[in-house]
Formats: structure tokens, C-alpha cells, sequence
């Protein structure tokens, strides 16, 4: 549920005055900041704890004289910035950890390039992980990628912190990294909003090929040198400007060091602890390069410290080596020695837990509550009522058999997006969700690793634009033969109903030219394609049953509009209702589809939340008894 | 009404997603911010999708005394559930002397559904909530909601019955909170939403001091 929707409609968070103190989410406060700092380029690929931050611009920013769109993918999204950035235009790139690793060929080349104008990164990491393939820690990807990299502790330091990075990435001339967490992103704090400033556009550009060739390997060489002198400068710099992002808070001889979200973490702790003295805090907003004279000053006079931080043990490792190359011997707690995971988000709690055993303090009493909850059945977010990928994979799944296929027989290969819930059951469906685009060439490399048997990939529209259209390249080129469905929601529904390239106009009023799927899909060659509404479920399963059996790369785009995004716009026109009489308790409605506006009633009878159902009648297809009819709103 | 705080005050919100609970956390925020408290909401926001467990956070207090946007088990001092299945599964929040205030509305997880998970019924998931907090509140929360006319200003009426017994938050901070995010039609059956919220607390005595 994108936050956006919630926010006020009256108070536009990006023009409010200077001064004003708002409720604003971590992102809508990033939005803010990019407006408070000139930027003028914003693009990304949508993913969750980022996507906020251009929905915000986009929705409140239409006036603004700022380029606010998405792009296809995030190494195409960081191009364009770089590209702008390039020319002495201010720019913005936002995406989430695994977009990182997408954008992250252009990423290294341009530490080498530098920019003019100001780029900053927005990398939106995920410890939890609360909506995230995997709990990557980007701060590696800063210390890899050789790029300066800030990091904020709540919404209004995210916000402060747009404009310093903009400001040290054009004294440096390198793009900066913000680096969040998802408790940044997500958390709604109160926030003092600054000035703004106007978008700086294209200043001009200059041939200048050791800089931007890449092709020559001396001076790929002279720029790495380069690059290494600029990096020892960012504290300096920080310094000059009169930034403090790196402070100290308290004094003793025990050293907390700390960044990010878990700050807040420590500093709650130790006054629940009711430690008031002995215990000194480094806060670092510097992540790369490590702030080693801060660090050097800070640690002064340590007698032992602790490291705190989420997922991997970062910081510790670089306060290990700059008290080596110090001389320094002292205890030095946090990962290493399990004081903390390296897994998973921290708390207050846990935070507390931890310090007591540094500090020697006990745990107060009234943070030993425990309690038993009886067992719950679970609830994982499920397909929304209506939603067309339900319809798509019960059709998947009857073509299967209707061509003679055991359910264990034919593996589903999944991609990222909503289509990825159908996993659970009562659909059991997808086998693999890896990485965006992988369905496909995963799909294909088993055929190639000897499976003689079919092999599907589903995979959605967006996701297919983004980084499928290679990989079924691929397949068309090696004559592999595969089933691909893609299915075509018309919109990235998973991560908050961003645009596609297929829309005609985007979300800031921009006319744009539709790229329509089929003709992707034509040029690339594949053998036979069908479009195909998935709510004709017998029509689609014999497709689905003829192509599994026919050689080539056989494509269908199961075409059916995102249920929550047309309920949205259009309202709801007719409900499906279940006639109790006519009901004999089967179940087979609520087993087949697994909707969540269906429910067993007190007397065993199928039910349906008429203010929960879209009325897509697949509930009416499964029922044996004709039980469940449409009741049509006036 | 405002009574004010004087320390950080801990709200957990356990909701169905789509029932609200985000716009009850927003609410109050932005009614907190604009009473002069510092606040924070943690919450698990990104997917589209409604009808998962949500859980959120709401915290506020003085000016910088709010720092972390969660807090953990044993520290909310009240808890404000939108649905029973939900308020039983976050119990492990409440602190000791925790308050309780739960809609009365059951919405069977779709695991129950497809019986792949046994669900308790209405009695047992009140029982969990009064053995932990014997003077929990359990609200009619949707029967009053539709008798306003927004059978899904569940969160508002437990919105005015939250507030009419703590009175942290002045009404008119939440009312324009209210309108600031709900305008139109929606935002003035919200309001009344919450008012029939502050009746019916104050009607069924459930006020404290
Ligand atoms: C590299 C990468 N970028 C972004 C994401 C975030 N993400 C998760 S699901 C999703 C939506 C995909 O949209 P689509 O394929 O159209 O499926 P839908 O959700 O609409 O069914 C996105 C962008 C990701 N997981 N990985
Ligand atoms: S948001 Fe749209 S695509 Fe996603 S589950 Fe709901 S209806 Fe389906
Ligand atoms: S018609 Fe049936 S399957 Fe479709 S949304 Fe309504 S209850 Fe769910």
C-alpha cells in the first residue's frame, strides 16, 4: 500500500513554505529534498521501500518544472541520470537493493567519468526483510563501486541529507549514494521543511574522451587515480562545508559506534537501560568512505566498543582497521562475536539486550514481558479478489492436464510481481521466483540441461519489458522450446500501480508512445503467439494445453486489466453472491480459487464479503450447483 | 480536550490490510504533528495487495523524545485493533497494564478457508484478549460505522473511542487530520464515523479518569 495515497490532499508536502513542520514519510521527505536542492532529472524503476519518492513528485510536483518519470529499468533509469547529470543538470535516480545490482555496470564506469551537475543515488536497502529478495547490504556495493555514500537516521535527516549529497557530489564531481533502510523510507516523523531552490538544467558538454572513453586503458588508469584522490577528500569536504552528518553524543569510556535507523535504536535503549554517563555514541551519516579522522578522534580513549548495525558487519570491520593501523588493542564487540545477527532487522530491544551485556546493567524488569497467543492461522497477503493472475494460473494449471501433464511433470518457473503470491495455496502454483526476467532464461536453461519435458515461465508485464525481452531473445535464438506467459496486468501492480511502457500517457500528463507487448513479442521472432482474456479459462487452458505440446517458443499474453487498479477507477458494477439454499458446503468455489472475499459461514456454507468482491465470477465457474450468481449494482 | 503527554506514548494498530489501518496511523500523526508532539509510524507498507496481517506503529511525545519508528513486544500502552484474529496475534506488544480496544469484527484468514489452518473462534479470541487485559474494550465497531452511513470507517469509530479515553489529541486536531486526508464525502462520514466512536465510549462507560 503505497503511503502516497494517504497523504493529505490540501497540504502539498513539495510546496509547502519554508519552516512548516509536516507529517511527512521518509520518501515524501526525500521528494522534498529534491526540490529544497535543484534537482531536475528524477527517474528509477519502481521497488519497495523507494518507490515513494517519485510517486510523491509526481502526484504533487505536476507544476514544478521537474522531469519526474519512471524508466524501464534501473540501469537504463541510472543512465539517463548520468546522462543528465553529465550535461550539468542536477538529477535524482531511485531504486531498491536488487536494482542496484542491475544499474551496477554503469554504476562502476561512473565513478570513473564523475558528473557535473549533481547525481544522486538513491539505494533503498531492506533488513527483515520486509518486502526483498534477499537482505543485500549496499554498503558493499559502496566500498565496490568506489562512491561516496551518506546515510539518514529518520524523515528529516533523509530530507537534509538530498542536499548534501547534492552538494558533495558536485565539489567531488562523483555521484553520491543514499543509502536508507526501509525504517527511514517508511517511518512518517515530523519534518522542518527548508527553501527551495530552482531545477538546474543542461549546462553544456564538452568532448573530453580520458574522461568519458572508457575504451582507452591509460587513462581508465589515470581516472582510477583520480577517483582514489577525490574519495580521500569527502571527510574533508564535509568538513569545510560545515556538514556534521557524523556526531558524537555523550562521553565515556565505552564506545557505541552506530548509523542509520539503529541509532535511534541505541539512543532509546540506553535511556530505557537508564544509562545516563559513561557511555559515548558515535553516529556515523558517512558510510563511504568510512570517516576515518572522525572515528580516530571518537574512539580516543575507548576502553572497549560495540558496533551497532543491521545485517553485515560494516562499520565494524572498518573500525577494526583503523584501530590496527592505530595501534589500538582494544575489545571490539557486534557481529564477530554474535553479539548481534547478521540477519534480520533490530529493535529497541534487541539493542537493549545487547548493551546490557556490554555495559553490565541489567534488563529492566518490565521489558520481560512474555505471552502466549493461542495459534493463529496465518495470514500472507493473498491474489486480490478479482485479480487476473488468479484466473491466469487456474488456466495454466487445467491446460496442463488437458494435455496430459501431472502437476509434478511440467516445473512453473515465476518472475517478481503479484503473480508471485500464487505461490501459496490453494493455487500451489509457481515453482522458482529469482530475479526479474529469470523465468524466462531459467525456464530455457533446463531445457537446455536436458529436461525433456515442458517447461513453463509466467512472468509479468512490467517485469518482461524490464529485463524478460533479452532473455526470451535468447530463446527464440536457440530454438529451445518453452511455454512463456506473460501476464499483462497492464500496469507494475505489486509495488504501487506505476506506469508501463505500454501506457500512452504517464503519470505526470506526459504523452508518451505505447510499446505494445505483441509487437515486442512479434519482433522477437517466437514461434506463435496468442492473446488471450484469462477469465475465458477453458479458452486459455486449451491454448495453454495445445502449446505445451507444440515445438518452439510458443508465447501467450494473458491480457486482464489489475483488479485493484480497475475497482479503483471504475468502481465495482456487479458482486457475485452465494444462494445458501442452493449451496451444499463443498468448497469448491473457495478451494479453486483461494479468493479472500470468500468465507466459510457458521453453517458450512460458502460465503462472500459483498464489499470485498470485484465480481469476476471465477467463484461461479468452479461452483458444481450454479450456487453463486452475479447480483449487478444499479 | 487535549490532555497532552509528558513521556513517548506507544499505540500499536493490528488490522487487515485494507481495512484502514494505515489511515488511522497517518491520522494520528498528522493530528500529533500538528499539536505539537514529535511523532513516528513504523509500518510494513509496499505491497498493493490487501487482506495480509498489517501491524503498525504509532509513536509520539515530546518534541526529539520520539526517536525509533517501532517499538518491541511488552512496550505499546495500547493496542487498537481493527479485527479480533489480528489484536490476538499482537498481543506480545502490549506492556504490562496495556490497554486493549478491538473491533468486534472476525475476518477469517483465507488459510482457514482453504483448511490448511484451524481458526479459533469469536469467544476464544475474546477470552485471549480479556485474560491478558480483563476491562478490554471490544467495540461494535462496524455495526456502528454503517449505522453512520461507511460500513469501512471501522478505524475512524475506534479512532473516537481510542481517544475518548486517553484524550491525548485535542478533537479538532483529529478532525482536520481527518479531513486533510480523507476530503469529500469519505472525510465527513469519517468524521462522523468518529464521533459515533466518542458516543458510543461514552455511552458504554468505558471512560477512565
Ligand atoms: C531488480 C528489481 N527491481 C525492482 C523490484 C521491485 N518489484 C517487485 S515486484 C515488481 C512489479 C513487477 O511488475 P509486473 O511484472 O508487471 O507484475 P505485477 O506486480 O503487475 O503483477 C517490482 C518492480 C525487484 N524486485 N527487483
Ligand atoms: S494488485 Fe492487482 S495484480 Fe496485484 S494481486 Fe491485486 S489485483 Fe492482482
Ligand atoms: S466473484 Fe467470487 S472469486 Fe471473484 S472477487 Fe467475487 S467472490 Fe472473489
Amino acid at each position: 500500500m503505497a503511503g502516497v495515497r494517504g497523504l493529505p490532499e490540501r497540504i502539498n508536502p513539495l510546496k509547502a513554505p519554508a519552516g512548516a513542520r509536516l507529517a511527512l514519510m521518509g520518501n515524501e521527505a526525500i521528494a522534498r529534498g529534491a526540490v529544497e536542492s535543484g534537482i531536475y532529472v528524477v527517474t528509477g524503476y519502481p521497488g519497495t521501500p523507494s518507490s515513494e519518492v517519485i510517486m510523491t513528485l509526481q502526484r504533487f510536483g505536476k507544476d514544478l518544472d521537474m522531469y519526474v518519470e519512471w524508466a524501464v529499468n534501473e540501469k537504463v533509469a541510472f543512465e539517463l541520470a548520468l546522462g543528465a547529470s553529465i550535461g550539468g543538470a542536477r538529477s535524482l535516480v531511485t531504486m531498491k537493493a536488487p536494482g542496484v545490482n542491475i544499474a551496477s555496470d554503469p554504476i562502476l564506469s561512473a565513478a570513473y567519468c564523475g558528473v557535473d551537475g549533481a547525481l544522486v543515488m538513491l539505494a533503498a536497502d531492506d533488513p527483515g526483510p520486509i518486502t526483498t529478495q534477499t537482505e543485500q547490504d549496499d554498503r558493499w556495493f559502496s566500498k565496490l563501486a568506489k562512491l561516496p555514500t551518506i546515510t539518514p537516521s529518520n524523515p528529516q535527516e533523509a530530507k537534509d541529507y538530498v542536499k548534501v549529497a547534492v552538494m558533495l557530489s558536485e565539489k567531488l564531481q562523483l555521484p553520491v549514494i543514499l543509502r536508507t533502510t526501509t525504517r527511514v523510507n517508511h517511518t512518517v516523523g515530523d519534518v522542518v521543511l527548508g527553501a527551495t531552490e530552482p531545477p538546474r538544467k543542461f549546462k553544456g558538454f564538452k568532448r573530453d574522451p580520458p574522461r568519458f572513453v572508457r575504451a582507452g586503458m591509460r587513462w581508465n588508469l589515470e581516472r582510477h587515480k583520480w577517483l582514489n584522490k577525490q574519495l580521500e577528500k569527502v571527510e574533508g569536504i564535509l568538513n569545510e562545508l560545515g556538514i556534521s552528518i557524523n556526531e558524537v553524543h555523550g562521553d565515556g569510556d565505552v564506545c557505541v559506534v552506530t548509523e542509520g535507523v539503529t541509532y535511534n535504536y541505541v539512543t532509546e535503549a540506553l535511556n530505557l537501560l537508564g544509562v545516563k554517563e559513561g557511555v559515548r555514541v558515535l553516529k556515523v551519516g558517512q558510510l563511504y568512505p568510512p570517516p576515518r579522522e572522525f572515528l580516530k578522534k571518537g574512539l580516543r580513549g575507548c576502553r572497549k566498543a560495540v558496533v551497532v548495525e543491521e545485517l553485515d558487519p560494516y562499520l565494524e570491520e572498518a573500525v577494526k582497521t583503523l584501530l590496527y593501523d592505530e595501534g589500538i588493542n582494544i575489545d571490539i564487540h557486534g557481529k564477530h562475536d554474535s553479539l548481534l545477527p547478521m540477519e534480520g532487522e533490530l529493535n529497541v530491544l534487541m539493542v537493549a539486550k545487547a548493551l546490557t551485556r556490554v555495559i553490565g546493567v541489567p534488563l529492566p524488569k518490565t521489558l520481560q514481558v512474555s505471552r502466549e497467543t493461542p495459534a493463529l492461522p496465518p495470514r500472507p497477503p493473498p491474489l486480490c479478489p478479482g485479480c487476473p493472475h488468479r484466473a491466469s494460473y487456474i488456466a495454466i494449471l487445467k491446460g496442463m492436464s488437458k494435455a496430459g501433464f501431472r502437476r509434478d511433470e511440467v516445473p512453473i518457473f515465476g518472475d517478481i510481481g503479484c503473480y508471485a503470491l500464487s505461490v501459496e495455496p490453494p493455487l500451489n502454483a509457481i515453482w522458482t521466483e529469482h530475479s526479474m526476467g529469470a523465468s524466462i532464461s531459467m525456464a530455457a536453461g533446463m531445457k537446455l540441461g536436458g529436461n525433456d519435458k515442458p517447461v513453463i515461465a509466467t512472468i509479468g508485464d512490467s517485469t518482461f519489458f524490464h529485463s524478460g525481452i533479452p532473455a526470451l531473445l535468447e530463446a527464440v535464438h536457440k530454438r529451445i522450446n518453452m511455454l512463456v506467459i506473460i501476464l499483462d496486468n497492464t500496469v507494475v501492480a505489486m509495488t504501487g500501480h506505476q506506469s508501463t511502457p505500454s501506457w500512452s500517457v504517464t503519470e505526470t500528463g506526459r504523452k508518451a508512445k505505447p510499446v505494445l507487448l505483441e509487437d515486442v513479442v512479434k519482433a522477437l521472432g517466437v514461434d506463435n503467439l496468442a492473446i488471450i482474456d484469462p477469465f475465458d479459462v477453458d479458452d486459455m487452458a486449451n491454448v495453454v494445453a495445445q502449446y505445451l505440446r507444440k515445438p518452439g517458443v510458443n508465447v501467450i499474453i494473458a491480457r486482464a486489466p489489475c483488479a485493484l487498479m480497475k475497482v479503483r477507477a471504475e468502481g465495482v458494477k456487479a458482486v457475485y453472491r452465494v444462494d445458501p439454499e442452493a449451496c451444499i458446503g463443498c468448497m469448491a468455489c473457495i478451494r479453486g480459487t483461494g479468493c479472500p472475499a470468500m468465507y466459510v459461514d457458521e453453517s458450512g456454507k460458502a460465503a462472500i464479503i459483498e464489499e470485498d468482491c470485484t465480481g469476476c465470477g471465477l467463484c461461479a465457474y468452479f461452483c458444481p450447483r450454479d450456487a453463486i450468481k452475479e447480483v449487478r449494482h444499479e | 480536550m487535549s490532555r497532552g503527554i509528558k513521556e513517548v506514548f506507544n499505540i500499536l494498530i493490528a488490522s487487515v490490510g485494507g481495512q484502514g489501518g494505515l489511515t488511522l496511523s497517518r491520522t494520528i500523526a498528522i493530528a500529533a504533528v500538528s499539536e505539537g508532539f514529535s511523532v513516528r509510524t513504523g509500518e510494513t507498507l509496499g505491497m498493493s495487495q490487501r487482506f495480509g496481517s498489517v501491524t503498525s506503529f504509532v509513536r509520539m511525545g515530546p518534541q526529539n523524545a520520539v526517536m525509533s519508528p517501532t517499538f518491541s513486544e511488552g512496550m505499546a500502552h495500547v493496542m487498537v485493533g481493527l479485527e479480533l484474529t489480528e489484536s490476538v496475534r499482537n498481543l506480545r506488544y502490549l506492556s504490562e497494564g496495556g490497554k486493549i480496544l478491538a473491533a468486534d469484527t472476525v475476518k477469517p484468514p483465507i488459510t482457514a478457508s482453504v483448511g490448511t489452518a484451524r481458526m479459533p473462534s469469536k469467544d476464544e479470541l475474546v477470552g485471549a484478549l480479556t485474560s491478558v487485559d480483563p476491562e478490554a474494550v471490544i467495540v461494535p465497531a462496524r455495526k456502528i460505522a454503517y449505522d453512520v452511513g461507511n460500513p469501512r470507517a471501522v478505524n475512524m469509530v475506534m479512532l473516537g473511542v481510542f481517544n475518548r479515553i486517553f484524550g491525548i489529541l485535542s478533537d479538532d486536531a483529529v478532525i482536520n487530520a481527518i479531513l486533510t486526508l480523507l476530503p469529500g464525502r469519505r472525510g465527513e462520514t469519517s468524521v462522523a464515523a468518529y464521533k459515533a466512536g466518542i458516543k458510543w465510549a461514552e455511552e458504554n462507560k468505558v471512560v477512565q479518569g
